[in-house]
């Protein structure tokens, strides 16, 4: 008795010393990113010259104004969320089932399957070969060039496997085999419902690397109507920050002028497209943590 | 067939030779099924595409094509290895990874864990978020906030530290501070992403070893240490020796927009080389190459490093 | 049971969206061979329109701003109807059109011409001589009348866009009004009137004084010492005032130029280059050189001048970086002279930037091709593909004499933005030539009188093209691309250490010859035989 009590005042302190390590993780976070929302609604003239330190100064709504008067950004959307979703169920079914495969210590051949998607983490044949397989595959200007070439991560699916090997006890797969279930079953009925964190983890992941990408979108899309989010965001940024320079394009009065007045707001709309692109997937991100807490299934099964 | 299968498998696990381990295989038949899909989409994406590195030691044209190109063996390599800015790079690469490692790789970790022992409550959901946010933070904005608040003449640090009456370093400036600044601003913006993946491992530790714990009177922090810790160790180690694997991967668009010529001697990184190589013309073989070297070199540390993990502790990548 | 067949639906699906997906694909690259076929037996007028008699399409890869879809741009448009040649655009975002332009040459699947694609030397020369892309000689002689006339006009043109094996493989920006070689710089007129100076500064010396007294006696009047005398900001650092101070040195430019004897040289080696690290290293220690040059961004100097914080600096119009409306009270740099030389060296744009236009092997008109762009180097099509078409943005006052007057745009839009959503020309480098009239009755009093500034104080001083525009062979262009990247490297690096005194000017000499070494004598001897070999030609 006496040892519990004190025991929780230790564990009280512990405690305390954690939320005191939080709160001052969250305060370190949360400057620079209130300074972000501040920034994208404060005239720039305040922001480059550091005195808009916290809250807005200035406050003008130009850079949503801008990047919102683009009709693109609609369409960019739907087309992001499209390829985000299409593009994480396929790599979902490409990874998890050969995690959970090359996890089972009696899948003879895991080592080789092992070597050869490690060998891929570091040997790449570059973008020129990579790029004529997609156009001969006839993908060029469609959303399988988005999706196919990044159907699986090796990264995401070490990640996965180990997360199954640690997991997902092996008394469990005995059992199931004692019951007569395949691995089919095993994996669809028992290991997948197990595993929600990591299939939430993997879903992030993958979803997260779709909705930031544009690259392949920059060099095997050619329809505007087509192009993600993060593509028209880029072709708004770049607008706004051409310069006027003598090298190179011919450039006149009017242009010049124009370019000015593009330069002027050029880092609101910077920071504005940040928070544009960036509060769907963050809005996100709470929905997915409850994902992460099933400790208490695992244990009573294995019980 | 099913159950005379596992019947073999229990029989035959210290047994050797042909026909078991074609039981064995048989046996698990669906599970090559599993790895199918995977295996096609690395033999497709990225093996069939592997042809492309020989241009490492061709001087590629593109009307020639990759295979048409001629050979020059190891040219690009010796001009690799012959530029007056080789061992800087090769130094700056390395001391920015292992700089970045240090800090960088034991902090989500503890933050995972920290996590792991509030109830889930706004609070919590809270930090979660906003640490997890910053992530999304495109390089160019990064840049510019690091620019802005440590410009020299209006920057807020700068402003903080000089309140104290200490004269601030030129962070942006000064060679000796450009690591610093690189890696604690990657700490800002990753540490909260890279909980993610521990959380997730934690969701596994079994609640019963905490009951038995309690009972025992182990303190909390007696708990994590023993209970939670070791349970995410495999996917630390796992992470860790990945890491090694990427120790000459510095990618080039922070770096470059960091970089001044000033900092310089403490800033110029193997990316940033080859980025500069190629802006006076488009050199495929010669990033090929640098690239080539750097992908030996981190293959060989991943190995050495996995070696030492399957030594010391069970888990490893193979 | 159950749970293994739903595995093979799982599986079945996959096969299924993969197999949909790729499908998807096929029906981008099919249009252009229907278009090949019926050009063959259309007939090429040589002069007036249409160009041909049957509508023909072709494709074309350009950057793109994003500003407006270019089928939408009524200058494309009307195009097509006057020229019968239809375009599908195969465009890439300006900032990765590198990266895409890199591409398609790489993927053997060519646009039929490439408009406003900055082709590089290298680049013209390597895929001419790969046969992807065509000579253009024989074309110019037969089908492109206007841009015939251009050259028959300036013979130094031609010798600037033909390739050391003779050939002609690109068509060029051309742009002999413009006559700035990098942005001018500009004096804070405020602080000037304040100051009383009757006159600008001519010499470094008068330069220093100014600067010295810009910081001392406090010109914006706020009781602090907070002014910034000369402020610069660009990537890469220094770039924006270099060329403008090291004309007080006899130099004319950053990396290569070209003296009046025909000599020529590499700037980061000359005793003139010295003396000017020794002149900004002075503004440097004195403070009259913004101490951030090197790391801020243009926005931070930006902010300092609107501020009222500094006295000169680099832009394209000084009211771009002071805030307001344009105004003349804030005077052009004049360029000064150290006791070095009797004049100082004037930097004078190229006027010619070649790589705009070329045609790919895969073309099946290039006659029609070559006519289509001729068109842009008439009066006629340079001035709407320059303004937009008539009646939009402009109208002839007298057509006669081509007077014309600036119509507003709609809704109160920006007229320069709202340009770029009629015609292609915005912000890249387009197959064009500027001509005086184009701007007849159409400039701005502000305008006008940063004319007469570039005249009295560049043109009429004697500002020349540094080195001109011409082609190196492949063998040097293969050496100067190895010997740039290190040697770039470090001399910008050096010259920020020598400014700021972190290298001591006495290292001068273990400089020079560890450029020396890194092949700074290469770059010269190679520029010098190029430059001989263009001369003789």
């Amino acid at each position: 008795m006496v040892t519990t009590i004190k025991e929780s005042k230790s564990d009280r302190l512990f405690l305390v010393l954690n939320y005191v390590y939080l709160l001052l993780a969250l305060i370190v976070v949360l400057y620079p990113l209130i300074y972000i929302i501040s920034a994208s609604v404060s005239s720039p003239k305040f922001v480059s010259s550091g005195e808009m330190w916290l809250f807005p100064k200035g406050l003008t709504f130009d850079g949503y104004k801008l990047v919102f008067d683009n009709p693109k950004i609609w369409i960019g959307y739907r087309n992001t969320i499209f390829y985000t979703l299409i593009g994480t169920m396929l790599n979902l079914v490409v990874t998890l089932p050969a995690a959970y495969a090359l996890s089972r210590s009696d899948f003879v051949g895991r080592g080789l399957i092992m070597g050869m998607f490690l060998v891929t983490m570091f040997f790449s044949g570059g973008l020129i070969p990579t790029y004529l397989m997609v156009k001969n595959l006839g993908l060029i200007n469609s959303i399988g060039a988005l999706i196919l070439p990044v159907s699986a991560s090796v990264w995401n699916i070490i990640v996965a496997r180990t997360f199954f090997h640690s997991t997902i006890p092996k008394e469990l797969q005995e059992a199931a085999h004692v019951d007569g279930a395949t691995n089919m079953r095993l994996f669809i009925r028992i290991v997948l419902p197990l595993s929600s964190p990591i299939i939430a983890v993997m879903a992030l992941f993958y979803g997260v690397s779709h909705w930031n990408s544009y690259f392949p979108a920059l060099i095997y899309l050619n329809d505007e109507m087509k192009y993600p989010l993060q593509m028209v965001l880029r072709q708004i940024l770049v607008l706004q920050e051409m310069s006027a320079e003598t090298t190179g394009a011919a450039i006149s009065g009017d242009i010049a002028e124009s370019m000015a007045n593009k330069a002027e707001i050029a880092s609101l709309v910077k920071y504005a497209v940040i928070i544009v692109s960036t509060l769907p997937v963050v809005a996100v991100y709470p929905f997915l943590q409850r994902y992460f807490v099933q400790g208490v299934m695992i244990g009573s099964v294995k019980g | 067939m099913k159950k005379s299968g596992r019947k073999v498998s229990g029989i035959t696990r210290n047994a050797t030779g042909e026909s078991s381990l074609g039981r064995k295989m048989l046996k698990n038949w669906e599970l090559y099924l599993f790895v199918t899909p995977a295996v096609l989409y690395f033999l497709i994406f990225h093996y069939g595409p592997m042809y492309g590195i020989q241009i490492a030691f061709k001087n590629f044209t593109p009307v020639k094509g990759i295979t048409g190109s001629p050979w020059v063996g190891f040219d690009h390599f010796l001009r690799f290895f012959d530029s007056y800015y080789f061992w800087d790079l090769l130094w700056n690469t390395l001391s920015l990874s292992f700089y970045e490692l240090a800090i960088g790789f034991p902090l989500p970790i503890i933050l995972a864990l920290a996590f792991n022992e509030i109830r889930n409550g706004a609070f919590k959901k809270t930090v979660q978020t906003v640490t997890y946010a910053p992530h999304f933070i495109s390089m160019v904005v990064m840049a510019g906030m690091i620019i802005t608040f440590l410009s020299p003449s209006s920057g807020m640090i700068v402003r903080m530290i000089e309140f104290f009456g200490i004269e601030a370093p030129a962070f942006l400036t000064d060679p000796r501070w450009f690591k610093t600044v690189y890696v604690l601003s990657g700490v800002w913006q990753s540490t909260g992403w890279g909980t993610i993946i521990y959380l997730a491992a934690l969701a596994g530790v079994d609640p019963q070893l905490h009951e038995a714990a309690i009972m025992d009177g182990a303190s909390r922090f007696k708990r994590v240490l023993n209970i939670n810790l070791p349970t995410i160790i495999p996917t630390i180690t796992i992470l860790l020796i990945l890491n090694m694997g990427n120790i000459l991967g510095v990618g080039y668009e922070k770096v470059l927009l960091l970089q001044n010529p000033l900092n310089m001697e403490s800033s110029d990184v193997i990316s940033t080389f080859v980025y500069r190589s190629g802006l006076v013309s488009a050199q495929y073989s010669f990033s090929t190459a640098v690239g080539l070297f750097n992908s030996i070199v981190n293959a060989l540390l991943l190995i050495t490093v996995n070696k030492v993990a399957k030594r010391t502790s069970e888990t490893s990548l193979w | 049971m159950q749970g293994s067949k739903k595995g093979w639906v799982l599986l079945l699906l996959t096969a299924m969206v993969v197999t949909l997906l790729s499908g998807c694909g096929g029906s981008g690259n099919t249009q252009k061979n229907g278009a090949s076929g019926n050009a063959e037996t259309n007939v090429v007028s040589k002069d007036g329109f249409p160009i041909v008699e049957e509508p023909i399409t072709l494709t074309m890869m350009a950057p793109d701003v994003g500003l407006q879809n270019w089928n939408e741009m009524p200058v494309l448009q009307d195009m097509e109807k006057l020229t019968n040649i239809k375009f599908v655009f195969n465009n890439a975002p300006k900032d990765s059109f590198e990266t895409k332009k890199n591409l398609v040459f790489a993927s053997g699947e060519y646009p039929d011409v490439f408009y406003a694609a900055g082709l590089t030397p290298a680049e013209q020369m390597n895929y001419g001589e790969q046969g992807i892309l065509i000579p253009l000689e024989d074309l110019i002689e037969n089908y492109a009348p206007n841009f015939k006339k251009v050259l028959e006009e300036n013979p130094d043109v031609r010798k600037s866009i033909t390739a050391p094996d003779g050939h002609i493989y690109s068509l060029p920006v051309i742009e002999f009004n413009q006559p700035w070689y990098r942005n001018p710089m500009w004096y804070n007129g405020d602080f000037l009137e304040k100051l009383n100076m009757g006159k600008l500064p001519e010499t470094t010396e008068e330069l220093y004084t100014y600067l010295k007294r810009v910081k001392e006696e406090d010109p914006n009047g706020n009781g602090k010492a907070d002014e910034i005398p000369l402020s610069s900001a660009s990537t890469p650092s220094l770039r924006d005032i270099r060329t403008w101070l090291l004309g007080a040195f006899g130099i004319y430019e950053e990396e290569i130029y070209v003296d009046d004897q025909d000599v020529v040289h590499y700037t980061p080696m000359e005793e003139g280059y010295k003396e000017y690290l020794v002149f900004l290293n002075r503004l440097w220690a004195e403070d009259l050189l913004d101490h951030e040059s090197f790391s801020q961004t243009a926005e931070q100097k930006k902010a300092k001048a609107q501020n009222n914080q500094v006295g000169l600096f680099s832009e394209w119009n000084a009211y771009m970086t002071l805030g307001g409306e344009p105004s003349t009270d804030d005077p052009m740099f004049a360029p000064i002279v150290s006791d070095m030389v009797d004049k100082p060296a004037i930097a004078k744009n190229k006027g010619v930037t070649t790589g705009a236009f070329a045609i790919s092997v895969s073309n099946p008109a290039p006659e029609a091709s070559m006519r289509w762009v001729d068109y842009l180097y008439s009066y006629e099509g340079a001035m709407v593909f320059n303004k937009g078409p008539e009646g939009v943005l402009w109208e002839y006052t007298d057509k006669e004499n081509r007077v014309k007057k600036n119509l507003d745009p709609p809704n109160g839009m920006d007229p320069g933005e709202y340009r770029a959503t009629l015609t292609p020309n915005y912000g890249i480098p387009a197959p064009t030539i500027s001509f005086d009239d184009i701007f007849k009755g159409l400039k701005t009093d502000f305008e006008v009188w940063v004319d007469s500034e570039s005249k009295t104080k560049l043109l009429d001083r004697g500002a020349r093209i540094p080195f001109p525009t011409l082609f190196l062979t492949p063998e040097q262009q293969a050496e100067v691309t190895t010997l740039t990247s290190d040697l770039t490297t470090y001399v910008r690096q050096m010259e920020a250490k020598f400014v700021t005194g972190a290298e001591p000017m006495s290292n001068w000499d273990n400089y020079v010859a560890t450029v020396k070494k890194m092949g700074g004598d290469r770059m010269q001897q190679i520029y010098q035989e190029a430059y001989d070999q263009w001369k003789s030609n």
